[in-house]
């Protein structure tokens, strides 16, 4: 079951670096495709299996693998990882879809796409630590070479940085699951088993700043962003894609499966400055996206704002907040991907990102009006206007952390306010105006270049008009998740779950 | 004494692995004597098939009842088969891939076999030897060959000077070694055997005692050496970028698991006592070990200095094992140093095949071969990454285990240092793969340019192209299929009585009680 959505893009992987040297890319290409869509639809299926009234894990599976170091082959999904299983087939779909036809290397490109994709499935369907870390570590590679073969012109420092990064972020993660398993006394890895109601708070507290640590630099918090701007510019369209909305995420899954569950009593008593955090977070990266003159760097800081919200909401713990964060990665994963694609199409078509020299691209006939359009959607839901998906995420999100943290959350509404600013910003320099009549003879976009805006775009209206579809998976794993943690501050009340 | 008491004191049949090794040994040497160098065509072969009927010779010991032969000189228990298997197995492979280069740098084929399965005899001896005579004679046996093995090509100055390096600095570390076996003799009122020597030191009251803790510096310095742990390492950068390619690949495999096997034997045995005395001074080489390393194989330019650094860092990381001093500890050194043999091996394996095509070693020269060369961009990547311990490769099962021993024993800081330093060698490791997979065609080294039709048909490339795939694939999956590695390293010390607890406990115990 889910193995088949580890599995699967591995032996795409594969069978795709084993085709034939003479296939053109384009070939090629359609046989990531074609591998990725099965994944897609297999994921699909397993969501329509997925029994929304149980809190606990489903779909599990378990084969014993290594005794003498307590890894084993344990994968489950709950409403936190269903979600997340499927926000990867999709954009692993969508950034193969959104790949360059004439891609240099391809098969090399599309298997290591492939690799990642299944490396990401295998760490959201992990159920033992160490199996998580070898999945989490499976990106590492790949990504590298992703970025420093076919990324832009300072691609090397770039792909180094991240690298860097994500391998300190990969040890910080590996000494805590140590730690932790080893200080509660359990002899494996087995996440369902694992219990730290036995340590003392100052040792919760330690091992959980080594999980924020680790997936903060990930996710990334602000002051461990800082290979983020460069990894996201850099990198070309499909992989920024899967950079800022798949990998990302793993982040923010990982605080949420490891540090707050795992750790309820030191979440509780460091969740006050955890939202601080996040609301510092979301200025930040607002404030450094309307500084930006480059429209990708708008968008890559963009999403540092966005993963604020997501600390803030799981500091705030309450179901609803819960329901607001996950259902906030996803939207978040589905608008960057929105949006770096139409960057990428604008970038292949004018040929600059520079704000300072595109206009008017709105421009009907010899302007980019479709993509314009598209790019216009893409900052409003990423503003978080109504009727687009950002705005329902980020509205519970607000509302389920309110009562518990005001003033971060009041922070995090200017932010959001911010957010618009600087998409206006955007629009307004490269949608409106005139057209230089001199320069502006663009390639046309092609109907597939624009297909993969299409599929994102109505999927964005239609969570945002019918949210149920959004938030339903999760409810009673929020639920669930947030019963363990002990009550914060003495503001908590009961919360009104959406679902009672 | 009669015949059969003196036959069960021998215990011959101990030792019929070595046996093999010195019938081939001298069968090499007959052979080439008679036909010259019209048997270079498949003496190469004969050593291995020598070799690997060693191993599986050893295979039927496993679990010997009665390991115990020369009158407790040497002991065959599990631990020393495993080892043994190591410096026979990287013997194998270290044929494999010399056939080629020892013939292309125009010496003579069966002299070099002769010389490295002298080595090899040497290290399987090392691994089981437990009394002092015994462990001097291996030690220097497999020395003296190594230096001979390092000035082999004696027309290369750079390899004079490794051999002559090499020589000054093992001969000293030897004598300073042997100094401290003189030492223990001394101390132990006349015994050379370990087990003896720890008893009687217990009871004559010497336990804490200075002569004791100098005896113990000194016969670590010597372990040092051949390790190459940080203080005693100087050696390893000019001996590796000087020495033939294949030589290097046995010292920083087959020698370097000799001394680990020695260092096991001997410090568990014959130490108890100074225990934490020794953990304290391996902490320390560890330490060094992994930040020197791995710190300055950032700055080399050469492959084989950059893996000469990389394998002192991976001393480290394995050492993180043996001051852990649990049987976890120790079985996670064992299975390091297995999976270990085959990532350093197919490294190698790669870096000969590339010095034999284009005649040179310098990083930036690998520059854009993947297009050229396919197979060995792969193997040197999955190498290399295996070595830098990325999953789901051999060398992150490894590691993990080497750190998951190390968090058991309470050794945080070096599990921690171990985490911080395999970033840093990632970064390293990572360079050569970048310059051979993410270059740009135009951004091709010279070299690369005019890289040679990949062929295997020449005479002796076959044979490396088998060791390369062979441990290529090793490297690939003996991480995922690691259970069998797993119980095989658990079962060989959970088979040795010497490194069981209650022994241990028992001459502590009885040495309490003499007090």
């Amino acid at each position: 079951m889910l193995s088949t959505l580890i599995w699967l893009p591995i032996l795409g992987a594969a069978v795709i670096s084993l085709l034939p040297r003479s296939l053109p890319a384009i070939n090629v290409r359609l046989t990531a495709l074609t591998i990725a869509g099965f994944v897609l639809l297999w994921n699909i299926f397993l969501l329509l299996k997925f029994d929304i009234s149980l809190p606990g894990m489903q779909l599990r599976e378990y084969l014993p693998w290594n005794e003498t170091l307590g890894l084993s082959y344990q994968l489950g999904a709950d409403g936190l990882s269903i979600i997340m299983l499927l926000l990867n087939s999709l954009l692993t779909w969508i950034a193969i879809y959104s790949s360059n036809q004439t891609t240099e290397r391809p098969r090399f490109f599309y298997s290591l796409i492939l690799l990642v994709s299944g490396g990401v499935a295998g760490a959201f369907a992990a159920q033992n630590l160490l199996l998580f870390f070898l999945f989490y570590e499976l990106e590492l590679i790949p990504f590298y070479l992703l970025i420093s073969i076919w990324g832009g012109e300072k691609r090397t420092y770039a792909a180094m940085k991240f690298l860097i990064y994500t391998a300190v972020s990969g040890a910080l993660i590996l000494a805590t699951f140590l730690g932790t398993v080893w200080l509660t006394g359990s002899t494996n890895f087995d996440y369902n088993t694992l219990s730290t109601q036995t340590l003392s708070t100052a040792l919760q507290i330690i091992l959980l700043l080594g999980i924020l640590l680790g997936f903060g630099i990930k996710i990334p918090l602000v002051p461990l962003h800082t290979w983020l701007p460069d990894a996201y510019v850099e990198a070309s369209a499909p992989i920024a894609i899967l950079l800022g909305g798949v990998l990302a995420k793993l982040g923010t899954y990982g605080v949420l499966r490891f540090g707050m569950a795992l750790f309820p009593e030191a979440w509780s008593i460091l969740a006050p400055s955890l939202a601080t955090w996040g609301a510092v977070s979301a200025i930040y990266g607002a404030v450094t996206a309307i500084a930006q003159k480059d429209i990708k760097r708008m968008v890559a800081y963009s999403s540092i704002g966005h993963m604020g919200y997501i600390l803030l909401a799981a500091a705030a713990s309450t179901p609803l907040a819960l329901i607001g964060a996950i259902a906030q990665m996803f939207s978040h994963g589905i608008i960057l991907a929105i949006l770096f694609h139409l960057v990428g199409v604008v970038e292949a078509k004018v040929g600059t990102r520079e704000l300072d020299k595109l206009n008017g691209l709105m421009s009907p006939i010899r302007g980019l009006p479709l993509i314009s359009a598209l790019l216009i959607l893409g900052g409003m839901a990423s503003a978080g206007i109504p009727g687009m998906t950002g705005f329902i995420a980020e509205f519970i999100v607000f509302q389920g952390s309110f009562s518990i943290f005001p003033i971060p959350t009041l922070l995090c509404v200017v932010a959001s306010g911010l957010t618009a600013v600087y998409f206006v910003i955007l629009l307004n320099r490269t949608c409106f105006g005139r057209l230089d009549n001199d320069l502006a003879y663009y390639p046309k976009v092609l109907l597939s270049e624009k297909m993969p805006a299409f599929i994102l775009a109505a999927l964005i209206l239609f969570l945002g008009v019918q949210p149920n579809w959004l938030v339903r998976w999760s409810e009673t794993t929020s639920a669930a998740m947030v019963a363990a943690i002990p009550p914060i501050e003495k503001t908590v009340t009961t919360q009104v779950a959406l679902n009672q | 004494m009669d015949f059969a008491n003196l036959a069960s004191a021998l215990n011959a049949g101990t030792i019929l692995p070595e046996g093999i090794v010195i019938v081939t040994l001298l069968g090499v040497l007959i052979v080439d004597l008679i036909l010259g160098r019209t048997s270079s065509r498949w003496i190469g072969y004969l050593a291995i098939a020598g070799l690997l009927a060693s191993i599986v010779a050893l295979f039927f010991e496993w679990e010997s009842t009665n390991p115990i032969s020369f009158g407790g000189a040497f002991n065959g228990d599990d631990l020393s088969i495993v080892f043994r298997g190591i410096v026979a197995l990287s013997a194998a492979v270290t044929i494999l891939m010399s056939i080629r280069y020892v013939e292309q740098s125009g010496t003579a084929l069966a002299e070099f076999i002769a010389i490295l399965l002298t080595a090899t005899l040497g290290g399987m001896f090392l691994s089981g030897a437990s009394e002092l005579v015994m462990i001097f004679i291996s030690l220097e046996t497999l020395s003296i060959s190594s230096y001979l093995l390092t000035g082999y090509t004696k027309r290369d100055p750079r390899s004079n000077e490794a051999a002559l390096k090499y020589l000054l600095i093992g001969a000293s570390s030897t004598a300073v070694f042997l100094y401290g076996v003189s030492l223990l003799y001394g101390l132990s009122g006349g015994e050379t055997q370990l087990s003896a020597i720890a008893s009687e030191i217990a009871t004559s009251g010497f336990g804490q005692s200075l002569g004791l803790v100098i005896a113990l510096v000194f016969v670590v310095a010597g372990i040092g050496f051949k390790i190459s742990a940080a203080p005693f390492h100087q050696w390893t950068p000019d001996v590796y970028e000087g020495a033939p390619t294949p030589v290097i690949a046995f010292l920083s495999v087959g020698s370097k698991a000799a001394g680990f096997a020695l260092a096991i034997r001997l410090l568990t045995t014959t130490f108890p006592l100074v225990a934490d005395e020794w953990k304290f001074v391996f902490t320390a080489l560890a330490i060094l070990s992994m930040v020197l390393g791995n710190v300055v194989a950032l700055a080399q330019t050469s492959m084989k200095r950059m893996l000469a650094y990389s394998s002192i860092g991976q001393a480290g990381f394995v050492m993180i094992g043996l001051v852990a001093g649990t049987e976890a500890g120790y079985a996670s050194m064992v299975f390091y140093l297995l999976i270990y043999l085959f990532m350093n091996l197919c490294g190698f394996s790669c870096v000969i095949l590339f010095s034999l095509r284009t005649g040179t070693d310098q990083i930036a020269e690998y520059s854009g071969l993947y297009q050229k060369d396919p197979l060995l961009t792969l193997g040197l990547s999955i190498s290399l990454l295996s070595l830098g311990g990325i999953p789901p490769l051999a060398g992150f099962f490894g590691k993990i285990y080497l750190f998951w021993a190390g968090w058991q024993a309470g050794q945080y800081g070096l599990v921690l240092l171990g985490l911080v330093t395999t970033v840093v060698s990632i970064y390293y490791y990572i360079r050569v793969v970048r310059m051979m997979v993410v270059k740009e065609p135009h951004e091709m080294s010279d070299v690369v340019k005019n890289y040679p039709q990949v062929s295997w048909s020449l005479p002796g490339y076959r044979p490396l192209q088998v060791g390369l795939v062979m441990t290529l694939i090793a490297t690939s999956i003996a991480g995922i299929l690691s259970n069998p590695i797993f119980t095989l390293a658990n079962n060989s010390i959970a088979h040795t009585s010497i490194l069981q607890p209650t022994t241990v406990v028992t001459t502590q115990v009885s040495a309490v009680n003499n007090e």
